[in-house]
């Protein structure tokens, strides 16, 4: 039990001396807080994104969404 | 070899559900590890789609026709991947990366698969939904969710592609972007021209 623990703390301390956390400044925390819903099981966060970005698009150009899916779906 | 080739499968299978479901812990062991024969079963899944790419794109059955489309679009995808992984290398040398070439090219070789897959069910779409779409109630619901699952894919693509630089090149988020501004414009001179060849409409990035 010790034994592995210990070697979850090696393990762990070789990665933050290979490659410090990030930081931005005063906005670590907010930072923190948006990369911890991405490290794990990222789809709802981005599934919702998406989301509110396509409704803000409708809402911005209303049909016309239609237009840039036709040009998109030609883009293969 | 077969061995190494049966381990590899194993491995980017774990890999390939690893990037589904834990993006980060995945990224990072795949760099550790950097098994070049990994990068076999990303092309492999690339050949696939580019023989169906062939099918819809040609839309006849003339083995010369096929064939000459099948090497275009894989010897062009081929091209950007080299000089994606290329690029990111001299620029983040440039700004003080110390990572190894070979955990960023297993990597980004990983990173095509969101690319892949949107290209995938875009093919298929094209056959089953043929464009133009109508700006009738159907075609607006098919629109949103076609560009919410476009989105969707797309922000995958970016965490990946972050990590990537991240791990790969060793970087911290204010040189990625520094690479980013770097590499970013050549890769999009370079995909005007593969627009203007008639070859990837969207980037194959």
């Amino acid at each position: 039990m010790v034994n592995s623990t210990y070697q979850k703390f090696v393990k762990r301390w070789e990665e933050v001396m290979d490659l410090p956390p990030q930081t931005v400044g005063p906005l670590t925390p907010y930072y923190k807080a948006l990369v911890r819903r991405l490290k794990v099981m990222p789809w709802p966060a981005l599934v919702l994104c998406s989301l509110i970005l396509v409704i803000g698009l409708y809402l911005l150009i209303g049909s016309a969404i239609t237009l840039l899916v036709s040009i998109l779906q030609r883009g293969f | 070899m077969e061995t190494s080739l049966i381990v590899a499968f194993v491995d980017f299978g774990r890999n390939v559900i690893g990037l589904v479901t834990r993006p980060y812990e995945t990224c990072r062991r795949i760099v550790e590890k950097a098994n070049p024969l990994e990068l076999t079963y990303v092309g492999l899944v690339l050949a696939l789609y580019f023989a169906l790419a062939s099918l819809v794109k040609v839309a006849s059955f003339r083995p010369f026709l096929l064939t000459r489309q099948f090497f275009v679009l894989a010897g062009a995808a081929g091209v950007t991947y080299c000089l994606a992984v290329a690029i990111f290398w001299g620029v983040g040398r440039l700004v003080g990366a110390s990572g190894k070439l070979k955990g960023l090219t297993v990597l980004w070789g990983y990173s095509l698969l969101p690319t892949v897959i949107w290209f995938f069910v875009t093919s298929i779409l094209y056959v089953l939904l043929p464009p133009p779409r109508t700006t009738s109630v159907q075609g607006i619901i098919f629109s949103v969710l076609f560009l919410v699952f476009s989105i969707t894919l797309f922000l995958w693509k970016t965490t990946i592609a972050y990590l990537t630089l991240r791990f790969g090149l060793r970087l911290g988020l204010g040189k990625i972007l520094v690479v980013l501004a770097g590499a970013l414009p050549i890769l999009g001179l370079y995909s005007a021209q593969m627009y203007r060849l008639g070859i990837f409409r969207v980037p194959f990035l």
